[in-house]
């Protein structure tokens, strides 16, 4: 009796061990899998000539949302900024200072030169504040909604108060 | 995660009989161990995660994810620094800074937003050139100009 039940109980684990190794065939190349996956929904996606995700019109626009897309936005036109300088500085002939005295000398005025400079300094404050916003995320605090809101009227009052100041340097 | 924890639920209590049988007779801590593994390879198989990373079995990913935070904190310190005491060395190490973490950042939005693998290999190549110019102007701005730092206090003396 009790080796019938070794037996069946064997071939029971052994059968449950073949399972495993067709779960574990399937989970070792994870990342293809995904990527297969991936690939295959948005083959579909095509296909089906749907929209592309996100769905920005079926969402109701929120304080988080809209300064989560801001930083990237004043990311990549910080980015772009930069790199239009250093390219510049690379392509044009003539040094800074000149070109600097060759904009001043069109006299805009103040009220142009102030707005300028706010419009300058705003995204470089933006994107500081909320960086250090999401590097306070990043260490698992403050992800409750009130929380979240919270620190966001924080990030704009710093920035506009912030660039407000520069811009009257 | 609801489901998940049912899943492996579900699996522990579809395995446990014929497992507890063999427990009993032949041996309890292999029997045991397999249960267990079967659960984490249900749970690996659902968390696969989409990512570049993925599959390569490494720390890249995390190890990225770390750099990026690193250099921003980096660049955060940076900013006083260039206002008490600019000079070459702030120029030059703001003009890598800036770089790769602008580099950094729009590759972000690149895996972001570029489907197919073909687009995705041209959108990084393009990426690189563009921040290998912006790396080499900023430094020939830093060498032949008046560098990074006085350029913006020029800028706000106007």
């Amino acid at each position: 009796m009790a080796l019938l039940l070794r037996t069946v109980a064997r071939q029971g684990l052994y059968s449950s061990r073949s399972q495993f190794g067709v779960l574990y065939r399937h989970a070792v190349p994870m990342g293809t899998t995904a990527k297969e996956e991936m690939n295959k929904f948005w083959a579909k996606n095509t296909r089906l000539n749907r929209p592309m995700s996100p769905h920005l019109t079926i969402y109701r626009w929120s304080i988080p949302m809209m300064m989560s897309i801001t930083h990237r936005g004043t990311g990549v036109g910080l980015s772009a900024g930069i790199s239009a300088f250093a390219i510049a500085a690379l392509v044009l002939p003539g040094d800074y200072p000149q070109y600097l005295d060759m904009i001043h000398s069109w006299s805009f005025g103040p009220a142009l030169i102030t707005a300028t400079k706010f419009a300058l300094a705003f995204p470089v404050a933006y994107h500081t504040y909320n960086g250090i916003r999401h590097l306070i995320w990043d260490v698992g605090k403050g992800f409750k909604i009130p929380e979240v809101y919270r620190s966001g009227y924080v990030v704009i009052a710093l920035s506009v108060l912030t660039s407000v100041a520069l811009a009257a340097i | 995660m609801a489901a998940l924890v049912r899943i492996s639920s579900v699996c522990h209590r579809g395995v446990k009989p014929l497992l507890l049988r063999s427990t009993t007779l032949a041996r309890p801590l292999a029997g045991l161990i397999k249960d267990h593994d079967r659960s984490c390879v249900i749970t690996a198989k659902i968390h696969a995660t989409p990512s570049n990373y993925a599959g390569s079995g490494s720390k890249a990913a995390s190890l990225h994810w770390t750099s990026e935070r690193v250099l921003s904190i980096i660049l955060l310190g940076m900013a006083p620094v260039a206002y008490y005491y600019p000079g070459p060395a702030i120029d030059y190490s703001l003009a890598a800074a800036l770089t790769l973490h602008g580099h950094w950042g729009l590759g972000q939005v690149l895996t972001d937003y570029v489907h197919g693998d073909l687009k995705i290999k041209l959108a990084n190549a393009s990426l690189f050139v563009l921040s290998a110019f912006t790396f080499a102007g900023l430094c020939y701005f830093n060498y032949s100009d008046v560098g990074i730092c006085k350029a913006v206090a020029l800028l706000w003396s106007k």
